[in-house]
C-alpha cells in the first residue's frame, strides 16, 4: 500500500480500515465478499432458533421440579438418610466441611494477586446463599441448614480477615490448613464412634457429588507428587528404578479405567491392610490416584524432555548438586511448560470419578439415575436432571481450566 | 586505555573479595586439596594425555598442556576439533575416558566430592548463555552463592549487585532473561559465574550467538576480567580480543592440539601448514 515515493523516515502511517475498530474488523470477516455474507447469514438464524427454542424450552417447557425434589441429595447421596445415620441429622458435617472450605476460599483471595482466586470464593459464596433460599422437600432440611448454607457468605468474610491480619497468610500456611482442612473432613464426614453427635457414617453411604469431589480432590493432590516421582524415576539412570517406574506407568496407561477399579478387589488388598482395602472408597480412591499419577508422570517427562540441556549443565557448571538442579532448575520450569497438560489430566480425573459406580458406589451421577429409575413419576425429568447435572460438570471444570489459564498467564511474565 | 580500565577493574575486584571476606568464606579448596598429589603451584590446571569417546567417535586424542594462575588461553580450532570438548572435560561436564586432569591441586575423578569441588571453583560462560528463563537477572546470579557456598541471602545480593554493576547493567536487575538482549543475557551470565568468585574461568564460544552489535559489550567485560588477574581459558574465533588480552594459543584439529605459542609468536610466525591455512581464513 506504500506509496511510490515510500514513507518519509521516522513516519508511521496508520493502519489499513481492516485492523480498524468494529466495523472494520465486520467488513473483513463477515461481509468480505458474497458466499461469506451468505454464510453470515445462515449462521445467524441458526442462532437466533437455537437460542429461541432452547430459551422457550428452558423456561416454559422444562420441569424443573426433579432437581429441587433431590435437592442436597445431589450433594451429600444416601449420607443423610435413615439407615446412614440413623436417629440424628448429619446433614450439618458435609455442611461444615463446607464452610472449612469457604474459610480457605476467603483466605486465598486475600493472598492472591489475582482476580480469579476473589471470583471464585464470591462465585462459590452467592451459590451456596442461593441455595438457602430455594424450596428443598425430600429431606430433613430445616432453619439450620439453610443458615449453615447461607453462613458461607461470612465463612469467606472470615477466611479473608484471617489471612488479612494474623500471620496465616502466607501461601505456606494455606497450603498447611488445606492439608489439615482436607483431613478433619474427612474425620467430620466419617464420624468418631463414641462421641455424641459425631456418630460413624460408613462410607458405604458416602453419595454425591460430595464423593466426586472428595475422590477428585485426593486424586489431583496425591498424583502430582507421585507422578512428578514417577517421571523422575524414569529418567533416572538407576536401571532398577527406572525398570519399576516404566512397568509401573506402562501397565497403568495400558489398562482401562474400568477395568482397574473391576480388578482393585483383587489387587487393592495385595498392597493394603484389610481394615482399608475392604473399604470401596479406599479402593477407588487408590485406584484413580495411581491411574491419574501414570499419566501425569508422562506429562511431566514431556515437560523434562522439552529442556534444553545446557539449563542442567549451567547448574551442574555452577556446583549445584544434582537434586538441587532437578528441583530448583529442571522441574519448575518443566512443570510450568506442561501446566495446559497437567491441568487437562486433572479434569479429567474429576471427570473419571464418575466410574466408581462400577464398583457399587452412588456418586452424583448413579444416584441420579437410580432415583429415576426408582421413582416412576421422574422419568420425564430425566433430560432436565442431566443437563443439570452436565452444567455442575461443565462449572467445575471450566473454573479448573480458567485457574490454569490465569497461572499460565503469571507464569509467563518473564517468558515473552 | 587499557592501563586506565586495570585499575578501575582491581579496584572492582578488591571491593568484591572483600565482601566475600565479611561473609566469613574463605576459599579452601587448596587446604581441602593438601592431601592430594602435589603439583606445581603456578600451574592451575594440568592436562595429561587425555582422551575422550563419543561412543566409537574419538573427540579427545592425548591432549597435554597446562594452564598457569592470571594465564589467558584462548583456544582455536575448525568446527569439531574438540575445542569445546576439552573445556568441557575441565569442569566435569564431558568425562574423560583416560588422562589425566588436574585443577587447582585436585585431580578429577569419579569422585563426586572433588568434581563438586572444582566446579565450585571453576566458572563457565556458555555460548547459549543458559540463563535460568524462571529467574530474573538478580535471582540467576544469587541462587547458587546461596544454595551452594550457603551465603545469606543479603550477602549473596550484594555480591550480585556489585557484579551487575560491574559488568555495565545494574538497573536490569529484576527483569527475566527473556527480556534482556543477547549481549546482556551474556553479561548476566558472567556475573552468575563470577558470584561464586571462581579462581577460573571458562568461556565457550561466549560470543558466536550475539549480533555484531552486542559483541564488543560483551568483549570489554571478558577484557576487564582478564587484565583483573582472571585465569582464563577462551574459545573463541575473535581475533582482535585475542590478540589484545591472550597469553597463549592453541590450535585445535581432530582432537588435539596441533600448536601451541605465545599470542604474537601464533599470528606472526605460524609454523603449521593446518594453522596459516585456519589463519588466512579466519582473518579473510
Amino acid at each position: 500500500m506504500a506509496s511510490a515515493t515510500g514513507t518519509p523516515p521516522g513516519v508511521s502511517l496508520p493502519p489499513p480500515i481492516t485492523e480498524r475498530g468494529g466495523v472494520g474488523w465486520a467488513y473483513a470477516n463477515l461481509f468480505g465478499n458474497w458466499y461469506n455474507t451468505v454464510l453470515t447469514f445462515l449462521y445467524a438464524a441458526f442462532l437466533v432458533l437455537a437460542f429461541w427454542f432452547g430459551l422457550r424450552w428452558i423456561a416454559l417447557e422444562a420441569d424443573w421440579q426433579v432437581i429441587a425434589t433431590l435437592g442436597g441429595r445431589l450433594i451429600i447421596g444416601q449420607y443423610n438418610t435413615e439407615f446412614a445415620c440413623p436417629g440424628q441429622n448429619c446433614f450439618w458435617r458435609p455442611q461444615v466441611s463446607l464452610l472449612l472450605v469457604s474459610v480457605l476460599l476467603g483466605m486465598v483471595w486475600a493472598v492472591s494477586r489475582d482476580t480469579a482466586a476473589k471470583r471464585i470464593a464470591i462465585g462459590v459464596a452467592a451459590v451456596t446463599v442461593a441455595f438457602a433460599f430455594l424450596p428443598y422437600s425430600m429431606d430433613r432440611m430445616g432453619l439450620d441448614v439453610r443458615l449453615l448454607l447461607a453462613a458461607n457468605l461470612p465463612a469467606v468474610a472470615a477466611g479473608r480477615v484471617l489471612a488479612r491480619y494474623t500471620p496465616l497468610g502466607t501461601v505456606r500456611w494455606i497450603a498447611i490448613l488445606g492439608v489439615l482442612v482436607f483431613l478433619v473432613i474427612l474425620v467430620l464426614v466419617r464420624g468418631l464412634p463414641g462421641i455424641p453427635g459425631l456418630q460413624p457414617v460408613s462410607t458405604t453411604y458416602w453419595g454425591g457429588l460430595m464423593l466426586n469431589l472428595l475422590l477428585a480432590v485426593t486424586g489431583i493432590t496425591l498424583s502430582l507428587p507421585i507422578g512428578i516421582a514417577l517421571a523422575l524415576g524414569r529418567r533416572s539412570s538407576l536401571p532398577l528404578v527406572k525398570l519399576l517406574c516404566v512397568v509401573f506407568i506402562e501397565i497403568m496407561r495400558g489398562m482401562p479405567l474400568i477395568t482397574l477399579l473391576f480388578m482393585s478387589q483383587v489387587l487393592v488388598p495385595l498392597a493394603f491392610p484389610q481394615d482399608f482395602s475392604s473399604n470401596s472408597l479406599f479402593r477407588a480412591g487408590v485406584i484413580l490416584t495411581l491411574f491419574s499419577s501414570a499419566y501425569m508422570a508422562e506429562n511431566i517427562r514431556g515437560g523434562l524432555q522439552a529442556l534444553h540441556p545446557g539449563q542442567v549443565e549451567a547448574a551442574r557448571a555452577l556446583g549445584l548438586a544434582g537434586w538441587q538442579t532437578t528441583l530448583l532448575i529442571s522441574l519448575p520450569q518443566a512443570i510450568r511448560n506442561v501446566i495446559p497438560a497437567i491441568v487437562g489430566q486433572f479434569i479429567s480425573l474429576f471427570k473419571d470419578t464418575l466410574l466408581v459406580y462400577i464398583i457399587g458406589m452412588l456418586d452424583v451421577v448413579e444416584f441420579s439415575r437410580a432415583f429415576i429409575q426408582g421413582n416412576a413419576e421422574y422419568l420425564a425429568s430425566a433430560r432436565e436432571l442431566f443437563l443439570f447435572l452436565a452444567l455442575v460438570f461443565w462449572i467445575f471444570t471450566y473454573t479448573m481450566s480458567y485457574v490454569s489459564r490465569r497461572v499460565e498467564q503469571h507464569l509467563r511474565v518473564g517468558q515473552r | 586505555m587499557v592501563r586506565v580500565e586495570a585499575g578501575k577493574a582491581s579496584e572492582y575486584h578488591t571491593d568484591f573479595v572483600d565482601a566475600f571476606k565479611e561473609a566469613g568464606t574463605s576459599r579452601s579448596l587448596s587446604d581441602m586439596a593438601a592431601s592430594e598429589s602435589t603439583v606445581d603451584t603456578s600451574d592451575m590446571i594440568v592436562c595429561r594425555d587425555v582422551h575422550k569417546w563419543y561412543g566409537n567417535f574419538h573427540a579427545l586424542r592425548g591432549v597435554t598442556t597446562s594452564v598457569r594462575e592470571r594465564e589467558v588461553v584462548v583456544v582455536v580450532g575448525p568446527s569439531g576439533s574438540g575445542k569445546s570438548t576439552f573445556i568441557r572435560t575441565i569442569n566435569r561436564l564431558e568425562e574423560h575416558q583416560r588422562g589425566d586432569i588436574i585443577v587447582d591441586g585436585i585431580e578429577l575423578s569419579n569422585d563426586v566430592r572433588n568434581i563438586d569441588a572444582i566446579r565450585r571453583d571453576v566458572g563457565m560462560v556458555f555460548q547459549s548463555f543458559n540463563l535460568f528463563p524462571h529467574l530474573t537477572a538478580m535471582d540467576n546470579i544469587t541462587l547458587a552463592p546461596m544454595k551452594v557456598r550457603k551465603l545469606p541471602a543479603r550477602q549473596a545480593e550484594e555480591i550480585a549487585e556489585q557484579l551487575l554493576e560491574r559488568v555495565g547493567i545494574a538497573e536490569q536487575a529484576d527483569k527475566y532473561p527473556g527480556q534482556l538482549s543477547g549481549g546482556q543475557q551474556q553479561r548476566v551470565a558472567i556475573a552468575r559465574a563470577l558470584a561464586m568468585q571462581p579462581k577460573i574461568m571458562l568461556f565457550d564460544e561466549p560470543t558466536s550467538a550475539l549480533d555484531p552489535e552486542m559483541i564488543k559489550e560483551v568483549l570489554d567485560v571478558m577484557r576487564e576480567l582478564a587484565v583483573s588477574g582472571m585465569t582464563m581459558i577462551v574459545v573463541s574465533h575473535e581475533i582482535g580480543f585475542t590478540r589484545e588480552v591472550a597469553d597463549r594459543v592453541l590450535m585445535f584439529d581432530h582432537g588435539q592440539i596441533i600448536e601451541e605459542s605465545a599470542t604474537e609468536e601464533f599470528f606472526d610466525n605460524p609454523k603449521e601448514d593446518r594453522t596459516k591455512l585456519f589463519l588466512s581464513q579466519i582473518l579473510a
